[in-house]
C-alpha cells in the first residue's frame, strides 16, 4: 500500500473511531426486550434493500462477499434518521445519527481475503417520557418519568473467505459482540418541594458469535450465497455484577443474484433468526434489489420486508421499506461516496412507526 | 473545479445530517414502555431518632449578641444590664493635635445611646425605662441580687419610644431616636442630667444602668450588644477645667466594659430545667441532640426526594409574636455529645421558622432532603443533628419537643424516595 493509501485508510477508521455513536436506527420497538438489530450493510447494500449484502465485500452479512474484494478496501457510513412514532392518537417526531457500520478488507494473496469491522448487533437507544402521579402526604403528586437507554451491542468481526474454484468460494468470522448502553431513570415532581432523582449507570454487554458461508456461481451470471451464523450469549453487566444472561439467535440465511449484463445486477435474499432463544419472536426478513449502472454512478432500489424480534402482544411486529440510492467514484475508483435514502414502515401492537434515513458512506481504495 | 463543488455538497450534506438527536417520544404503557418503572415510596420511620438528649449553656446572657428585656406578666422579666468603660478623670481640652488635658470637675448632661434590634411593632407605648445600677456588674449578677436596684424610685427616667418616633425632631427632653430602614434597627438616645448620673470623682465616672421595657401589652425587645458590634454608647458633656484655653471641647464617648441581661422567671412553663424533653433556645441557650439510626436501604441505596423531621411540640414557647425564631437541625462534624462541633457544610442545615402561638402537641416540620442527601454522599460523616435556635441567644424563647422515649410522640423522619432502578435488566 502506497504512503498515501495508508493515510487514507487511517483518516477513515480515525473519523469513524472517533464518533461516539454507533447504534444503527433507533426505534420504538427497542424499549422492550433486547432492541432492535442492526444492519450489517454498506450503504450499497441497503440501497438495495440489503438483497446484495451477501454478495458486497464491503458489507458483513456474508463473510464470503470478502472474496471479491480483490484490493484493500475500507468502508463507513454515516446515516441520519427521521421518525415518526403513531399510536393511539399521539405522534412524535425523533431523529438522530448514527455511525452504524465499517468494515476494512484487503487480500492476503489472489485467493485469500480477510477483513473485519464493526457493526451494530443490537441498538439500545430510547428515552421515554411518562406522567402519572403519586399519593404523597395526603395529596396526588404529580410527577414526569424519563427512563433512557443510548448505547449499543457492536459486532466487531474478523473474517476471512477463500476462493477455492472459479465456481465456489467460502468464509467465515469470528464475532466479539461488545457494548454498552447508558441508562437514565429520572423522576421529577410537579410539586418542587419534592427533589428531582436522577440515576444512571453504564451497563455493558458481552457475547461471541461465529459465522461461515459459501458462495456457488452454478453459471457464470448467477451466484448463490448460503450463510449462517450462531451467537452463544449476551450477557449484560453492571460494575462487575452480571444483571441478565439471554441466548442470542441462529442466523441462516441464502441470497440469489443474477448479473444479466455487465451493468444491470438483481438479487434477493432471504433470513431466519431464532430470536425466540432470546425470549422475542423468531423472524425470517427478505429483501430484493437491483443495481443498474457499472461506471462511476450507478443507480440502485430495493425493497425490504420481515419481522422484528420484539414487541407487544403475540405476533412480532412488521416491517416494510423501501430504498435507493447511488454512488459517485472518484480518483480512478480509487474513494467511493454512496449515497441513499431509505422509507421505512414498521408495525406492531397499535405503533406505526415511519421513518426516513439519509445515508451517506464513504469507501477508500489506496 | 466540478469535483471540489462535488465535495463541497457532500460535506455540506454530511455535516447537515450528522449530530442531530431527538430520541425522547412519550410512553406508551406498558406495550412501549421499559418493563422495569421507577418506584417511589412515602414512609414514615417513627424510631429513626435515638439516643437525643438536651443540653443548656452555649451561649451564656453575658456572651449574647442581643441584650434581652421583655416584660411579659406571668412568664418572665428581663432587663438588660450595661457597666460603661469609665470617663477618667481628665479631658483633652486641646484642639488640633494639641493633647493638652483638664481635670473633670462635673457633669452637665450624658447621652445613653442604645439600639433596638428587635422588636414587636405591635406594642404600643414602648417605653424604655432607664434605672442606675451598682457598679460591680459582672456575668454572676442575677436579677435577684440586682432587685434593690430595680424599685420604681429607683428609676431615672423613662423614654417612650413610639412617642419619640411620631415626633418631627428632637423632643422636649433633648432625646433623639433614629430608624435605620434597610436594618429596621431604632437608635434611641436618651439624655440624662447630672442628677441622673453624677459625675463621682472617686470613680473616675463610672457608670452602670439598667433598661427595662414596658408597653401597653406585653412587650419584648432586643438590644444591641458589644458582641454584635452595638452596644450602648455613653457621652459625658462634662465640666472640665480649660487651663485658661477660650473653647475646649467637653464631650467624651465611651464605650461598654459589660453588658448583660438578667431575668426573672415567673411562671413554672418557662423554667430553665432540663428533663428528658428536646429543649431548643431560651437562656441560657439549649440545644438539642438528635442522632439516627436510618436503615442501610435510605443510607446506600434510595435517592430522596423528600425527608421532613416531624416534632411535636412538647412545650411551647412563651413571648410576643416578634419573638417567632427559626428552628435550625445543624449537621455535625463529630458526635461529641453537647459539644459537638456543628458542620460549616450549607447543605448540612435545615430550617424552618417556630412562631410564637404554637400549641403543646402541635407538631414542628423541618425539610432535611439535603441533609440526608449529604449523609448519603459522606458515609463517614456522623447521622446526627443538632437542634438549635438561630441566632442563639437572641430570643427568650424556648421551645421543647417529644422526645424518642415517648414512643407514641417520638420524633419521626417521613421519607419520600425513589428505590434504586433495576438497571441491567431487559
Amino acid at each position: 500500500m502506497s504512503r498515501t493509501g495508508r493515510r487514507l485508510v487511517a483518516a477513515l477508521f480515525l473519523s469513524v473511531s472517533l464518533t461516539v455513536r454507533l447504534a444503527a436506527q433507533d426505534s420504538q420497538f427497542s424499549v422492550r426486550g433486547l432492541g432492535v438489530p442492526g444492519r450489517w450493510e454498506s450503504v450499497r447494500a441497503r440501497t438495495t434493500g440489503g438483497a446484495f449484502g451477501p454478495f458486497d465485500p464491503r458489507s458483513s452479512v456474508a463473510d464470503v462477499s470478502l472474496a471479491d474484494a480483490l484490493q484493500l478496501t475500507a468502508t463507513a457510513v454515516e446515516a441520519t434518521t427521521y421518525r415518526r412514532a403513531e399510536i393511539g392518537g399521539s405522534r412524535d417526531d425523533l431523529r438522530s445519527s448514527r455511525f452504524p457500520f465499517m468494515s476494512l478488507a484487503g487480500p492476503l494473496s489472489r485467493r485469500f481475503v480477510v477483513g473485519g469491522g464493526f457493526a451494530t448487533y443490537l441498538d439500545r437507544t430510547y428515552s421515554i417520557v411518562t406522567r402519572d402521579s403519586q399519593m404523597l402526604r395526603g395529596a396526588y403528586a404529580p410527577y414526569t418519568d424519563r427512563v433512557g437507554s443510548d448505547g449499543a451491542v457492536a459486532d466487531l468481526r474478523v473474517a476471512a473467505a477463500a476462493r477455492l474454484g472459479s465456481w465456489i468460494a467460502i468464509g467465515a468470522g469470528a464475532h466479539v459482540l461488545s457494548g454498552s448502553s447508558r441508562q437514565t431513570a429520572q423522576r421529577i415532581y410537579d410539586d418542587t418541594t419534592f427533589l428531582g432523582t436522577t440515576q444512571t449507570a453504564v451497563v455493558r454487554y458481552d457475547g461471541f458469535g461465529i459465522s461461515g458461508s459459501v458462495a456457488l456461481d452454478p453459471v457464470r451470471s448467477v451466484r448463490i450465497v448460503g450463510y449462517a451464523r450462531s451467537d452463544n450469549r449476551l450477557r449484560a453487566r453492571l460494575g462487575d455484577t452480571e444483571t441478565d444472561r439471554v441466548d442470542l439467535p441462529t442466523t441462516l440465511g441464502a441470497a440469489l443474484r443474477w448479473s444479466p449484463s455487465p451493468s444491470a445486477r438483481v438479487a434477493g435474499t432471504v433470513a431466519w433468526r431464532s430470536w425466540s432463544d432470546a425470549g422475542g419472536f423468531n423472524t425470517t426478513s427478505w429483501s430484493a434489489g437491483a443495481e443498474v449502472g457499472a461506471g462511476p454512478t450507478p443507480f440502485r432500489l430495493g425493497v425490504r420486508g420481515g419481522q422484528l424480534p420484539f414487541g407487544p402482544g403475540t405476533a412480532a411486529p412488521t416491517e416494510f421499506g423501501v430504498t435507493l440510492g447511488t454512488g459517485k467514484s472518484f480518483s480512478g475508483n480509487r474513494a467511493l461516496v454512496d449515497l441513499g435514502l431509505e422509507r421505512l414502515v414498521r408495525k406492531g401492537g397499535g405503533l406505526t412507526e415511519t421513518a426516513w434515513t439519509v445515508l451517506v458512506g464513504l469507501t477508500i481504495r489506496p | 473545479m466540478r469535483r471540489a463543488a462535488l465535495a463541497a455538497a457532500l460535506t455540506a450534506l454530511t455535516a447537515a445530517t450528522a449530530c442531530t438527536e431527538d430520541v425522547t417520544a412519550p410512553g406508551h404503557c406498558p406495550d412501549f414502555c421499559p418493563s422495569r418503572s421507577i418506584t417511589g415510596v412515602d414512609t414514615v420511620l417513627q424510631t429513626v431518632v435515638q439516643r437525643d438528649s438536651a443540653f443548656r449553656g452555649f451561649v451564656r446572657p453575658h456572651e449574647a449578641r442581643s441584650l434581652l428585656a421583655a416584660t411579659l406578666p406571668g412568664v418572665i422579666d428581663g432587663r438588660a444590664i450595661v457597666l460603661l468603660v469609665p470617663v477618667g478623670q481628665r479631658l483633652v481640652v486641646g484642639t488640633g493635635g494639641d493633647t493638652t488635658t483638664g481635670a473633670i470637675v462635673g457633669v452637665d448632661s450624658l447621652r445613653l445611646t442604645v439600639t433596638i434590634t428587635r422588636r414587636d411593632t405591635s406594642a404600643h407605648n414602648l417605653t424604655l425605662v432607664y434605672y442606675r445600677l451598682p457598679l460591680d456588674l459582672d456575668s454572676t449578677k442575677t436579677f435577684a441580687d440586682l432587685a434593690g436596684a430595680w424599685t420604681t424610685a429607683d428609676s431615672l427616667r423613662s423614654l417612650n419610644v413610639d412617642d419619640l418616633l411620631a415626633q418631627p425632631t428632637h423632643s422636649a427632653l433633648g432625646d433623639s431616636v433614629y430608624v435605620d430602614t434597610l436594618t429596621n434597627r431604632v437608635t434611641v438616645i436618651a439624655k440624662l442630667d447630672s442628677a441622673m448620673a453624677p459625675y463621682v470623682v472617686a470613680d473616675s465616672g463610672k457608670a452602670a444602668f439598667g433598661i427595662r421595657v414596658v408597653a401597653d401589652s406585653r412587650a419584648s425587645i432586643g438590644l444591641g450588644s458589644v458582641e454584635a458590634g452595638l452596644g450602648p454608647l455613653l457621652t459625658w458633656f462634662a465640666e472640665a477645667d480649660s487651663v485658661a484655653k477660650d473653647t475646649v471641647p467637653r464631650s467624651s464617648t465611651v464605650g461598654v466594659r459589660f453588658d448583660s441581661f438578667v431575668f426573672d422567671l415567673l411562671s413554672p412553663s418557662v423554667d430553665t430545667t432540663l428533663d428528658s424533653t428536646l429543649a431548643v433556645g431560651g437562656m441560657p441557650v439549649a440545644r438539642s441532640i438528635m442522632r439516627f439510626a436510618l436503615p442501610r436501604l435510605i443510607r446506600d441505596s434510595v435517592q430522596i426526594s423528600r425527608a421532613t423531621l416531624v416534632l411535636v411540640t412538647a412545650r411551647p414557647p412563651e413571648g410576643v409574636p416578634a419573638d417567632s425564631f427559626t428552628l435550625s437541625a445543624h449537621g455535625v462534624l463529630a458526635d461529641f455529645s453537647a459539644k459537638s462541633p456543628l458542620s460549616p457544610d450549607p447543605s448540612r442545615v435545615a430550617t424552618t421558622r417556630v412562631h410564637i402561638g404554637i400549641a403543646r402537641g402541635d407538631t414542628v416540620r423541618i425539610e432535611m432532603a439535603d441533609i440526608l442527601r449529604s449523609w448519603q454522599i459522606d458515609t463517614l460523616a456522623p447521622t446526627t443533628l443538632a437542634l438549635r435556635q438561630i441566632p442563639e441567644g437572641t430570643e427568650f424563647p424556648e421551645i421543647r419537643f417529644e422526645p424518642s422515649t415517648n414512643v407514641a410522640l417520638a420524633p419521626a423522619l417521613h421519607v419520600t424516595y425513589v428505590k434504586r432502578f433495576p438497571f441491567g435488566k431487559p
